[in-house]
């Protein structure tokens, strides 16, 4: 019965945690769109995409997936995916041949 | 509140070897395609402007939107077996079936539209990548769609219990990577120029 409860209040919790981190996935992403809607973007600016990116990237891995409860070796593998793409793309688009 | 961190992550061990296969094929593919615009800007950057972001910009919505209810209709089974909140659950995972469905719609006007301008995976090496890419992932979403359909039916039957959802977190796992990957996906091919 405890252990019911517990899930249920931790469950009850991330809810909102849940609705929050869904709020903020659409903001960044209307950002990103508008972002894009400028025919010429300002390069410094590209670093503050890759940046929300790599939020959105994390806190689905974190929050969706579930993985902010998993021992560490789990969760690091999708995280190091997310910032080794990050980190080439933007290390390419500044550096260009 | 409990804070021991769990042995494994949600759904079956044999979803994760999926999913980690999955990141780094498509790791590959955006890796190749950061690269190859590297050696003509020009060119890609002329033909991402040819791209209509809208489209871009709302399948994103769709997918996060989709991913959300799937998340809840996780959280709603682990909370309790009561029938009422079981249909709930059930009910936010059709939810996220149509979202997907409404993806996949998007998906075949952009496509359309590209082929009637006569675009296709030959014309340049931006839109070999963007055929490429979106095709594979629009795979994935019909792949997670049919999965998600049959989560939905196991739900309505209450095959699944706050004890008993390993099942349906598998599923949903592997719905959340197809989320993933457009979310890199999207700035990758839409936006960043």
């Amino acid at each position: 019965m405890d252990c019911f409860i517990s899930t249920y209040l931790h469950s009850e919790i991330m809810m909102s945690k849940i609705t929050k981190i869904w709020i903020v996935l659409l903001i960044l992403t209307l950002f990103a769109y508008l972002f894009g809607e400028q025919e010429f973007v300002n390069k410094s600016l590209i670093i503050l995409l890759l940046v929300t990116t790599f939020i959105k990237g994390q806190f689905v891995i974190d929050y969706f997936m579930n993985l902010s409860e998993v021992q560490l070796k789990y969760r690091i593998i999708p995280t190091l995916w997310l910032v080794t793409i990050i980190i080439i793309i933007g290390f390419i688009y500044y550096y260009p041949v | 509140m409990n804070k021991i961190k769990k042995l494994y992550p949600p759904g079956d061990f044999g979803v994760w070897i999926i999913i980690y296969i999955e990141l780094i094929t498509f790791g590959l593919f955006f890796i190749g395609y950061a690269i190859s615009r590297r050696a003509d800007i020009e060119l890609f950057n002329s033909s991402q402007l040819m791209l209509d972001q809208r489209f871009g910009f709302v399948n994103t919505l769709l997918l996060i939107t989709s991913s959300f209810f799937v998340v809840k209709s996780v959280q709603i089974i682990k909370q309790t077996s009561i029938d009422i909140n079981i249909q709930k659950a059930s009910y936010y995972i059709l939810g996220a079936i149509s979202l997907g469905v409404c993806f996949l719609f998007i998906k075949i006007i952009e496509f359309s539209d590209k082929f009637e301008q006569g675009i296709n995976l030959s014309t340049n090496t931006f839109f070999m990548f963007y055929f490429i890419l979106t095709v594979f992932h629009f795979m994935h979403v019909l792949l997670g769609i049919i999965i998600l359909y049959n989560l939905y039916k196991n739900t309505k039957n209450g095959l699944y219990s706050y004890d008993n959802c390993q099942g349906l977190e598998t599923g949903a796992s592997y719905w959340h990577m197809v989320d993933l990957l457009w979310i890199v996906l999207f700035p990758l091919i839409y936006i960043v120029r």
